[in-house]
């Protein structure tokens, strides 16, 4: 996969479910249609609910790493 | 911007027709609501909020109300003015129901609210990060296949890291065993599997986690289908591994959710319903589980969930477990059906705009525990959890926020 490069970074590190999903929601609104975000969570639970937003949402999780207990995400807004 | 609100024919029922017409307006519910106590605002009184709903259903459903509309103040209703108040009366609501212990004919505010919600969804004017939580956990049933294996390995690296924690190489979180007595259904996040884990290896319970989260968004949008929807992911599973106890985590609207409302609305439900601290409690009194002493030096007070206590009946084993482990517990006054609501419920906590009207609506709590002199506070809900650290910060009470079967956890 190419490099990914996101034009926002989204901290929710230490927040709990729900609000990782919140947070994100109103990000994605901040960057453009085909941007990415990434997003730090420590939250296990996001590991199953950000996949679950993206899909509602009709966006698009490309990548996700995990480092210790911080869980990075790379979201693509894609409407 | 105008918006039909209407009162779907199947809501008019006795019980509604009744509270609408026997509101004697004496006003003891107003001095019960933690936002109007603050706030001063109108749409934030019960009573008021009700009289909104009163003039939709005279507009709709009375001649008088038709005719004579200034009379009954019908002319205003489905203005822009009128939407904001009736948006404001149901949503910054937490359904607490305080407001329906002090109404001498104990008229059902949560109920009104639940049905303003729905209206407003109905029109369009739903809340749209309530609605966008409750469509992630409907997508994430949806796709369960896929995420199972995810949500695996996450309870697997958590097995390994308690494993060594706890010097217990035999240390479990079973996930989808079938035959499990119980399945026992946490929070999205690891803090609400570990205590609990930790007491059920402790007694050696028969269990299985749940692959889905308690909580219930759905339930918070005013739409029953969606509400509907995202219990019965658990419904299915906890058929289809063939439980017979289902076990809510620390979570006040789940448990009254799946307590009260899930069995009614699917056909052969018999399924136990506990909350965990029940279940805890149940352990302790069957001599399954011993606690090894007051561990917990500082005076620690309890918060009741509304939706546990009030509107659960669960107010004593909670005490009895916080007694267990505490050398000074004290009581909030008021406490049990009367307390305080903390202000979060409702799925407030989860709507960013309404952080200041909560911060208000929470100080009848945060003057609560500052005068009992406590330096924890143990709750067992996770909304409630989430406010009063917020609550914390705002007006500098110092505390430690926990949850009751942390303790437990803490000193077995
Ligand atoms: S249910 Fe609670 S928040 Fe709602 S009106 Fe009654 S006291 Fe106020
Ligand atoms: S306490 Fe009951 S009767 Fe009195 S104003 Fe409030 S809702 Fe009406």
């Amino acid at each position: 996969m190419s490099e990914i490069k996101p034009t926002k970074k989204l901290d929710v590190r230490g927040l709990m479910c729900p609000m990782p999903v919140v947070k994100l929601s109103s990000a994605i609104n901040e960057v453009k249609v085909g941007e990415v975000i990434e997003v730090l969570a420590t939250d296990p639970g996001s590991l199953t609910d950000i996949p679950a937003w993206a899909r509602k949402t009709g966006n698009e999780v490309l990548k996700i790493d995990k480092e210790g207990n911080v869980i990075k995400f790379y979201v693509k807004r894609l409407k | 911007m105008e918006a039909t609100l209407n009162i779907p024919g199947k809501a008019i029922n006795d019980k509604l027709l009744y509270y609408l017409d026997i509101c004697a307006r004496c006003g003891a519910c107003s001095d019960a609501c933690h936002f109007y106590v603050t706030t001063k605002e109108p749409p934030h009184a019960p009573a008021y909020r009700m009289e909104l709903l009163r003039r939709i259903y005279r507009r709709q459903y009375t001649w008088s109300g038709k005719i004579f509309t200034k009379l009954f103040k019908t002319n205003g209703v489905g203005s822009g003015e009128f939407l904001e108040e009736f948006k404001k009366a149901a949503f910054e609501c937490t359904g607490c129901r305080r407001c329906t212990v002090f109404c001498p004919f104990g008229i059902d505010m949560g109920a009104f609210v639940g049905l303003m919600r729905s209206m407003l969804y109905r029109a369009g004017r739903g809340n749209e990060i309530l609605d966008m939580l409750a469509d992630t956990a409907i997508s994430k049933g949806e796709m369960i296949k896929e995420l199972q294996e995810t949500f695996a390995e996450t309870i697997r690296n958590l097995e390994e890291r308690l494993r060594k924690e706890t010097g217990d190489p035999s240390f479990k979180i079973p996930v989808g065993v079938k035959g499990a007595r119980i399945l026992y259904v946490a929070l999205a996040g690891e803090h609400s599997i570990i205590p609990a884990a930790k007491i059920f290896n402790k007694v050696g319970e028969n269990w299985t986690l749940s692959l889905f989260e308690a909580s219930n968004y759905g339930y918070f949008t005013g739409n029953i289908e969606k509400a509907k929807k995202i219990a019965e992911r658990i419904v299915n599973e906890a058929k289809h591994l063939g439980v017979k106890t289902i076990v809510i985590s620390e979570c006040g609207h789940a448990y009254r959710v799946f307590k009260h409302l899930v069995p009614t609305w699917f056909s052969g439900f018999n399924f136990e319903v506990k909350s965990i601290v029940e279940l805890v409690a149940d352990y302790v009194r069957e001599g399954k589980l011993e606690v090894e002493g007051k561990v917990v030096e500082e005076p620690i007070t309890y918060h009741d969930p509304c939706q546990l206590a009030r509107n659960g009946g669960v107010i004593e084993e909670p005490r009895m477990l916080l007694k267990l482990v505490a050398k000074d517990y004290r009581e909030l006054t008021p406490s049990g059906e009367k307390n305080w609501c903390c202000g979060g419920g409702g799925g407030l906590v989860a709507i960013p705009e309404l952080y200041e009207l909560r911060m208000k609506a929470g100080k009848a709590k945060a003057e609560q525990i500052r005068r009992s002199g406590a330096r924890i506070v143990a709750t067992a809900c996770e909304n409630c959890k989430l406010q009063l650290n917020d609550l914390n910060r705002y007006y500098n009470l110092g505390l430690k926020i926990t949850g009751v079967i942390d303790l437990v956890a803490e000193a077995i």
